[in-house]
């Protein structure tokens, strides 16, 4: 119950943080978006109530803040989540670089998606922020989770004695 | 378990269902802030300002930092810009003294008729027993013992001992140094012998002759070794009270000895006879 009390705040400090942050180094050009690890990790930790319930809340404070279309983004992380969620079983998690390539790919995933979107709801092509602005950003995420799950498996072993796998998530409700 | 899997399914679909209608009502009409966004922006809108007035604090601090370091490095520099200046500034000062003392002379050499060789004094000794100097220019430079030494305003000395790049000078207030002189204003002739550090004395001067205080006193150009005409001190003091045929005439030297720090040697008088040109002086 505590998760779910917690998250809408920790969710507005995450979206807002990685606002700030992508503020100040980047002068807005690009996004940091810690909230689509957060999400990944999310598919790989948590069972599917808690993780999407996670990926709406994130996705909906992230509409809210960043000023796209409401709705764009609680879809896209949900979808993020769903589909981390049923590859996690066959992904070994360990393996940090499996992590940062799978992560790319759903970045790239989200960023076509947008631009599709974009494209057939407004008519607006966004192609040619590919490679200056939504490339970076795939890779900037694709780092983040690699540091994200290597600072999660160490805390785990620090706490448990040892890192917790997808196999061992608790149940679904 | 069907039921778990289907209640699971079920909840996946809503939640889906839900973001697609949010999103296609947002797309369908420019929907203003709704409830749930304007909660979210009032929670955001605190945290946001903290953290952008810690991370300005934070970048003010670094730019503090930065500039201190920046400040720092530049006042080292400045330092170090100082230090050089004021060695070049006592180099120049030093140029500057010598150029000075170089021009005198120069005066020297353009008032006298004669060839010089210019010398620096290398070392100096003005014990009980002796007062002479070193200079750094010898016989390889045209340099004989006996030629005469002047240095502004006058005769200083004379080499006494030559080397090769090296000689030494006997100053005229060493005990043993003896010049024929003449008082200018009356022409009295004497001899001019050293007294110490500062002063010389004039010797068999009859206590009838006109020698007075502020007379000065020149070579005479008898004896062959000082050409005629130098100016070498002024009567300082006269007395005439001793038991004797003589008065007791004292002279003060022109030329400061403690401070010689280059001189002119006369390797050669000039077929004038070494007199003096007056060139306007």
């Amino acid at each position: 119950m505590i998760f779910y009390l917690v998250l809408p705040f920790w969710a507005v400090a995450l979206v807002v943080a990685q606002t700030v942050l992508a503020d100040v180094l980047f002068s807005g050009w690009l996004v940091i978006e810690a909230s689509l690890v957060v999400v990944i990790c999310a598919g790989f930790r948590l069972n599917v109530v808690r993780g999407l319930i996670l990926a709406l809340v994130m996705g909906f404070v992230f509409d809210c803040l960043t000023g796209s279309v409401m709705g764009l983004f609680m879809l896209v992380y949900m979808v993020v989540f769903l589909l981390t969620f049923f590859v996690s079983e066959r992904l070994v998690t360990e393996k940090l670089y499996i992590i940062a390539f799978f992560s790319l790919i759903l970045s790239l995933m989200e960023t076509l998606f947008l631009l599709l979107f974009y494209q057939w709801i407004y008519g607006i092509n966004l192609a040619g922020s590919l490679l200056s602005v939504f490339l970076p950003q795939a890779l900037m995420v694709s780092i983040m989770a690699v540091g994200f799950f290597y600072a999660m498996h160490r805390i785990e072993e620090m706490i448990y004695g040892k890192s917790m796998h997808s196999s061992q998530r608790a149940g679904t409700f | 378990m069907f039921f778990k899997n289907f209640r699971i399914v079920i909840f996946v679909s809503a939640l889906f269902f839900a973001a697609l209608i949010v999103l296609s009502s947002q797309i369908r009409q420019e929907a203003g802030a709704g409830f749930a966004k304007k909660l979210v922006l009032e929670a955001a809108a605190p945290l946001h300002n903290a953290l952008t007035a810690s991370i300005r604090t934070i970048g003010d601090a670094w730019n503090r930092y930065v500039y201190l370091v920046n400040l720092q490095e530049e006042n080292r520099r400045l330092r170090r810009t100082i230090d050089e200046l004021n060695s070049d500034l006592v180099r120049f000062r030093e140029d500057h003294l010598e150029a000075d003392r170089l021009r005198q002379n120069l005066a020297l050499e353009r008032h006298y008729d004669f060839k010089f060789v210019a010398a620096y004094v290398i070392g100096r000794e003005q014990a009980a027993l002796s007062k002479t100097i070193m200079i750094n220019k010898g016989s390889a430079h045209g340099l004989k013992t006996g030629m005469p030494v002047v240095a502004s305003p006058g005769l200083i000395g004379r080499l006494t001992d030559v080397s090769w790049h090296a000689a030494k000078v006997l100053l005229i207030i060493d005990e043993s140094s003896n010049v024929d002189v003449l008082v200018q204003r009356t022409r009295v002739q004497s001899i001019l012998r050293g007294a110490g550090p500062r002063s010389c004395l004039l010797k068999y001067v009859s206590k009838i002759h006109d020698v007075k205080e502020g007379d000065l006193v020149i070579t005479s150009g008898m004896s062959n070794v000082f050409p005629k005409g130098i100016l070498i001190g002024v009567v300082s003091g006269v007395d005439r009270q001793d038991v004797g045929l003589f008065a007791n005439v004292r002279v003060s030297p022109f030329a400061d000895f403690s401070k010689l720090e280059e001189v002119m040697i006369i390797v050669d008088e000039t077929a004038d006879g070494g007199k003096t040109k007056a060139k306007g002086k």
